[in-house]
């Protein structure tokens, strides 16, 4: 079966869509489960959507974005290779396997979109300076259409070109320079937590970020167990300092 | 705080940079302002960047809020500076995070307070939220959806998006008015004891901060010591048994001392990318 020009853009549109639902909006309609029966229908034949969504969900399931590491792209996996397999008739697992090239490149692609959006918040600094509330609204909408424009190229080509001559484009990518990037994406936060330490951190505050760390590097705690125990610290400060402060009433009151 | 050198022929110096300017209460949020946020923190993930990330979508869900409670711009001003943040929470359950924080604005909290609130409550969140979200209820919908899909039926995909989505969109909306009642409940509490319940927030903020910058920040070497048939690996036989994570820390400081020298993020982010892709080529990273 040939895909038509219009079909391959609609495909592309939506990728465009599923591709902001999966970091935005988050209604998983992004899943191979629906998305299948979605591509079936665009295709023309809703029957195989239905029933590849069904396999590749079983495949996907249980890869998430989670805590800021990418799984290999449910997205482009699955509107590639449902498209592929239903123009095809291959089987939904081979299918995947022609989709997975892109499910990688386009993770790549948005570790370097990440890294390249990290610019935009200096940007973002000064529009807050300024109050500019249009500004900082600006720049959301933006990222959204680029990120979406991505997948809706990353779906389209591949599509509408074939697989092969696409898998070329995909080669010839530098390596070495997507891993770097991915090496920055992973520092980058440090130059988040500099930025609030700066506002946040005093001396006082010094042995409580060693214990924080020491929890996490050492004893590999879950952040949450760290929060519980910060907590219990912060809850004996609080309830200690109650005594002492008495001495010096008159003060308090005045102040109240 | 170490004080700016023009500030004292500004204003602001009798205020200090941390406290807002007007210090009566906001306005009232009404049930459509939390709607509106809680519709707004779809986006949290909008403009997502390795430095900051979720801070300036976050910052998009507070916003008509955050104009409606700062009627004086510089405060409004003062306000979007701290949100801009470092922030990493959970998208699902971000709504109980910005509800209190939303009541701790309108009672005009100093934006450390508000700040270290935000980090201590949200950044714990991440666990709590893949665990029910992306490990419990996505493979549960998951799994009757595609047993039914295999069976060449539509109603997988039907019964999955609906199932899904009335969990999420109930507990979206749910925490975020919850949490902003909580809060302002809470607020007669904090602002009787302003002080001692910043300092409090402050050392839970600190200590996960301290967590975070072990977890979040990855940076380890390649780096090998041959010494005639012994290979040393530096990362997995001399670092990580002496201080796990001291390559991030070690940058983590570098980049706190270099922004307290006036770097700006942006100076910071092209070293960072230039380090990172000339030690690929070199093989070190």
């Amino acid at each position: 079966m040939e895909i038509s020009l219009l079909q391959a853009f609609m495909l592309g549109i939506l990728a465009f869509i599923a591709g902001l639902d999966l970091f935005n909006g988050l209604t998983h309609m992004h899943r191979p489960v629906v998305l299948g029966p979605i591509v079936g229908f665009i295709l023309g034949d809703l029957q195989t959507g239905i029933l590849v969504g069904g396999t590749l969900e079983l495949v996907w399931m249980g890869l998430a974005p989670l805590a800021g590491a990418q799984p290999p792209n449910v997205i482009i996996g699955t509107v590639v290779g449902a498209a592929f397999a239903i123009s095809t008739g291959v089987s939904a697992d081979v299918a995947v396997g022609i989709a997975v090239p892109f499910a990688v490149a386009v993770q790549m692609g948005i570790t370097f979109l990440f890294s390249a959006m990290a610019p935009m918040m200096s940007k973002c600094d000064r529009m807050a300076e300024n109050a500019d509330i249009k500004g900082i609204e600006k720049v959301n909408y933006m990222a959204l259409l680029v990120l979406g424009s991505f997948y809706f190229l990353w779906a389209f080509l591949p599509i509408h070109f074939g697989a092969e001559h696409a898998g070329a484009m995909v080669e010839a990518l530098p390596e070495t320079l997507i891993d770097g990037l991915g090496v920055a994406g992973g520092i980058m936060p440090a130059i988040g937590f500099a930025v609030l330490m700066k506002i946040m951190m005093k001396n006082a505050y010094i042995p409580y970020f060693i214990l924080g760390f020491v929890g996490a590097a050492w004893l590999e705690l879950p952040i949450l167990a760290i929060a519980g125990a910060a907590l219990a610290m912060a809850l004996i400060d609080f309830m200690k300092k109650s005594e002492p402060v008495q001495i010096k009433n008159e003060e308090a009151e005045d102040g109240i | 705080m170490g004080s700016s050198k023009n500030s004292k022929l500004n204003s602001e110096s009798i205020v200090g940079e941390d406290e807002y300017q007007d210090q009566s209460i906001g306005t009232e949020l009404t049930r459509t302002d939390i709607n509106k946020m809680a519709w707004r923190s779809l986006l949290l993930q909008a403009s997502f960047n390795y430095e900051r990330m979720q801070a300036a979508g976050w910052l998009y869900g507070l916003l008509p809020a955050l104009n409606k409670i700062h009627t004086n711009k510089e405060d409004l001003s003062k306000a979007m500076k701290g949100h801009m943040g470092f922030l990493n929470t959970h998208p699902f359950l971000v709504t109980f995070v910005m509800g209190i924080i939303l009541a701790m604005e309108r009672s005009k909290q100093n934006v450390s307070s508000i700040q270290s609130t935000k980090i201590a409550i949200g950044a714990p969140m991440g666990g709590v939220g893949d665990a029910m979200f992306w490990l419990t209820l996505l493979p549960i919908c998951g799994g009757i959806g595609a047993d039914l899909a295999l069976n060449g039926s539509i109603m997988g995909a039907v019964v999955f998006f609906l199932l899904f989505n009335v969990v999420h969109f109930s507990l979206r909306f749910g925490l975020a008015h919850y949490a902003y009642r909580m809060g302002v409940s809470a607020i007669p509490i904090i602002k009787a004891n302003t002080k001692k319940v910043a300092h409090a927030a402050s050392i839970v903020g600190m200590t996960v901060i301290g967590a975070l910058v072990a977890t979040y920040v990855n940076l380890s070497t390649t780096l090998e010591i041959t010494a005639g048939d012994a290979v040393v690996k530096i990362q997995a036989d001399v670092i990580d048994k002496l201080m796990p994570a001291f390559l991030p820390l070690l940058y983590t400081l570098t980049m706190f001392a270099l922004v307290k020298r006036g770097w700006s993020p942006v100076r910071l982010i092209v070293l960072t990318v230039t380090l990172a892709v000339v030690g690929k080529f070199a093989g070190f990273l």
